[in-house]
């Protein structure tokens, strides 16, 4: 082991204190209540859908003959071929649960005020690109659904106005659903979009270190309870609990309801009911709510504003009295985006 | 949260992943074993089934084995999910606790395969049942049995016959292919079917009083008919309005797809003297190869797909059902897609068929263009699709010309002139309109409903003897030998009655068809060509040899 050291020592400029020093970074004490850590589990499916997304790459084929069969085969054919499609279809699902809780969280506890506004939109980035990887992901099992999913989704791109038909040509590949289509979304679900959720998750990281994680304190804690208390090994086994919970999680999930199969796509015969995917049902649901332009441009100003909340809220606080006006707006849009989902899932049609 | 209790908490969580990790090494094991055919295949019998499985074991074991061979055993489809029915329906009972009926008709199959039932409801197969108002259904109700039951002539020694069922021949054998009018027994006597109730458009009957009528047994069992059930009739008329049964093809209680895809399943009714399909495929290369490399057809495939699960030979289900690599492995229950001739009728005619799935008879090109909805030729692309796994596409071209010069030989040379020459024997009054009461008539029927469809049967799949010995060559006997001399025969009988000018119009079609000169070696002779054969008999096998 000492010759080990040594050797590593040689030729790492770090010491081992710098490096105990390096990881050993002192954790806020709120973060001993669980609901806290959980910032970190969308970092851990990441990583699971990494690992089963390679595994799946190795047989898919991203080409409308082929797609359909590949999925086909790797679901019947392939050893643990279902298992590794059923938890990387749970760890997705379970992937933007996460991410959609996390910021929950942190809009209610307004962590994202000065100065950290930079990381809410950091934040509010990885949410939309875990939303387009979900979307992508799906439109590559080529079925009835998710082919017509992925129609209607670039139908309504195309209703944006100005640069609606310039993006629904970018993310089609021409003026419809054709051959180069699917690999478009095969290289943004299996490059692109990976490669740019880990350049933001490091910059999320980044920033956290840079700041420090926001610190709460609470009415209950006893006096002289320290401010904060080691990463390790103490905040690592909370990590790699909720790290096991998930895996059981997922196993359970995976066996229990595997992922399923529907027909293959038929270009030429549109289903009785189209619908995408869960997360998407509040947009769904608000587009047929108000058809057409109108419907894409105010769910554009909503997109925006959750964006640009941390600003308006910086505002909101320093021109009115409003002080909690930012948990007023988040409940009424918790409420509405859980109402319109459940609306959606209920109606058929 | 000690350090302590979380290291023990992680060890738990850890051994339970691992667990979990176990658990799916054996399903995997479980599900390649039943794959690899080890181990039967895990049936679940559903809660709602267990009883139905459970008495019907010991009354009938035979349908219990053969339903746990299913795939549906495997998937928890059981009993009641396919003969389970709401009370308002017709022949519905209540049987041990659950609402069932004895008939399963494709409405109920539709419930989880609506998209096979549509296809299958668009096919000529579900017109089966149309037959029981054909000249096919005349010959089995009337020629062969009678309208009525009547009353035996004479005693049979060991039966108590007090009555003859006239409509036997028919129940027994052209419903049993082409499907019966399922009916149940009325109050008044009479068989009360899908025209009596009238059901709407969820298959329940609106004519309440047809309702009333039905005879039930003391448990409240509705009593069929027995001359229109039992019957597994690809046509079937059944009492929801649904038409046909999809276990004409997919034998109840295993609806094993291996059958499906086995000639031997289209030959219970694809076969005989008037439409030897089974026999014809058999004579075939096709049907020599499948004998010959059947235990390389992966017959038990999932999807069993030409091109990427076999490729050793096809089948029926091969060329006109099942799908193959060029169209993306897509099944058709309507085996007409890939027709583009029908050669049921006396003259064969192009499968350019309408919205509606009836074949396009207008001869005026635009009218056709306007209502062709699916061209014959489109049909043939997507035969075409199939034969090019095997063959290029010349090859296949060529074929389709012997095929079609072949077709429209026969209906140039003998359909046409045979419909006309009986059409004119009935417009002047020389035969009666009814069928079969004179032997010209059964004449032509032999010509075009045997002889005439054995030849095209044949020429259609690549079986030279039924082509020709079993139908060119008997067409042409019964043509010349037969239909000519007994219509000349007819036309001398009216001129013995004094009816010239009929006897006159009808010999003017039969002399203006002989005088065409495709006939014309029958009446002029053929004496220059019969030398040139003699020659060149002579030249090959010496002199004195004949053939």
């Amino acid at each position: 082991m000492r010759v080990v050291r040594r050797w590593l020592g040689e030729r790492l400029p770090v010491t081992g204190r710098q490096f105990r020093e390096l990881t050993n970074e002192p954790v806020p004490y709120h973060l001993k209540r669980w609901w806290f850590a959980l910032g970190g589990t969308p970092a851990y499916l990441f990583i699971v859908q990494i690992f089963t997304g390679i595994l799946l790459a190795f047989y898919y084929e991203a080409s409308p003959s082929t797609a359909y069969e590949s999925v086909e085969f790797i679901t019947r054919e392939v050893s643990f071929g279902w298992y590794i499609r059923s938890v990387h279809k749970w760890a997705a699902t379970l992937m933007i649960v996460t991410v959609i809780l996390h910021q929950i969280r942190v809009f209610f506890t307004g962590a994202y005020r000065k100065p950290r506004e930079i990381n809410w939109l950091v934040g509010m980035c990885l949410l939309f690109c875990t939303l387009l990887t979900g979307f992508t992901g799906y439109s590559l099992v080529y079925e009835q659904l998710s082919f017509w999913g992925a129609t209607v989704g670039a139908n309504i791109t195309d209703t944006v106005p100005v640069i609606g038909g310039f993006l629904k040509r970018m993310m089609l590949g021409g003026d419809s659903y054709n051959q180069a289509t699917l690999s478009r979304f095969f290289i943004l679900h299996a490059a692109i979009l990976p490669v740019l959720i880990v350049f933001l998750i490091a910059l999320h990281i980044t920033i956290i270190r840079l700041q420090g994680v926001t610190e709460f304190r609470f009415k209950d804690e006893e006096e002289g309870t320290p401010k904060t208390f080691n990463f390790f090994p103490d905040h690592l086994y909370t990590e790699l609990i909720i790290g096991l919970v998930l895996m059981v999680l997922l196993s359970t999930l995976a066996t229990i309801l595997p992922a399923t199969l529907g027909p293959p796509a038929d270009p030429l015969q549109t289903p009785e009911v189209i619908k995408p995917e869960w997360f998407f049902y509040v947009a769904f649901r608000w587009l047929k709510l108000f058809a057409g332009t109108a419907a894409v441009l105010s769910m554009g100003f909503i997109v925006f504003v959750m964006f640009a909340w941390p600003f308006i809220d910086g505002w909101i606080r320093k021109h009115t009295r409003f002080q909690e006006a930012s948990v007023w707006v988040g409940l009424v849009g918790a409420l509405t985006i859980i109402a319109m989902t459940v609306w959606e899932a209920m109606v058929r049609h | 949260m000690t350090l302590e209790t979380k290291r023990i908490v992680i060890a738990g969580l850890g051994g339970l992943f691992l667990l979990s990790l176990v658990l799916v090494q054996w399903m995997e094991t479980a599900r390649k074993a039943e794959e690899a055919g080890i181990r039967p295949p895990h049936i679940s019998v559903p809660a709602s089934s267990r009883e139905c499985v459970e008495c019907h074991a010991e009354e009938n074991p035979g349908i219990i084995a053969h339903w746990e061979g299913s795939t549906h055993a495997e998937k928890g489809v059981g009993c009641v999910e396919c003969h389970g029915s709401e009370r308002e329906e017709a022949d519905s009972y209540l049987h041990h606790g659950a609402q069932i009926a004895t008939v399963v008709t494709p409405r109920d199959c539709a419930r989880c395969h609506d998209h096979e039932a549509d296809e299958f409801a668009q096919s000529h197969h579900a017109a089966g049942g149309n037959i029981l108002a054909s000249l096919d259904n005349f010959l089995a109700e009337t020629v062969e049995g009678a309208r009525m039951a009547f009353n035996p002539h004479s005693p049979t020694p060991g039966k108590a016959v007090d009555s003859v069922e006239g409509f036997a021949s028919a129940f027994s054998g052209c419903q049993q292919c082409h499907g019966s009018k399922v009916a149940l027994q009325s109050s008044d006597g009479g068989r009360i079917t899908v025209d009596d109730l009238a059901p709407d458009a969820d298959g329940r009957p609106t004519n309440l009083d047809a309702v009333g009528r039905i005879v039930r047994d003391e448990n409240g069992r509705p009593l069929m008919h027995a001359g229109t059930w039992p019957n597994t009739g690809i046509g079937r008329l059944n009492l929801d309005g649904s038409r046909g049964s999809c276990t004409a093809c997919h034998s109840r209680h295993d609806f094993s797809p291996r059958r499906a895809r086995q000639p031997e399943n289209c030959g219970k009714c694809h076969l005989g003297p008037d439409h030897p399909q089974k026999e014809v495929y058999e004579e075939s290369k096709h049907g020599i190869a499948y004998r010959d490399l059947r235990d390389d057809m992966n017959l038990d495939a999932d999807e069993w797909v030409l091109g990427e699960d076999y490729a050793a030979a096809p089948t029926c289900a091969t060329c006109h059902m099942s799908g193959n690599i060029r169209n993306g492995g897509r099944v058709t229950h309507d085996p007409g897609e890939r027709i583009s001739w029908t050669n049921r009728p006396a003259v064969s005619l192009v499968m350019d068929t309408d919205v509606n799935h009836r074949i396009v008879t207008d001869t005026d090109p635009a009218t056709r263009r306007s209502l062709i909805h699916d061209s014959a030729e489109q049909k043939r692309d997507r035969m075409k699709e199939v034969c090019s796994h095997c063959h290029t596409d010349d090859y296949v071209n060529s074929f389709y010309r012997q095929y079609d010069d072949l077709v429209i030989l026969y209906n140039e040379k003998f359909a046409k002139p045979g419909l006309a020459i009986m059409g004119s024997l009935v417009t002047n009054g020389l035969r009666t309109p009814t069928e079969f009461d004179e032997e010209i008539e059964w004449t032509w029927f032999y010509l075009w409903h045997h002889e005439g469809r054995r030849a095209r049967h044949g020429a259609s799949m690549m079986a030279p003897d039924y082509t020709h010995w079993h139908g060119m060559y008997e067409v042409a006997e019964r043509f010349y030998m037969e239909l000519i001399p007994q219509a000349r025969e007819m036309i001398q009988h009216a001129r013995d009655e004094g009816r010239q000018a009929e006897a006159r119009a009808v010999e003017a079609v039969i002399d203006e068809i002989l005088a065409r000169p495709e006939h014309a070696w029958f009446e002029e002779g053929a004496e220059a060509q019969a030398a040139r054969i003699r020659e060149e008999m002579e030249r090959r096998y010496g002199r004195g040899q004949q053939n």
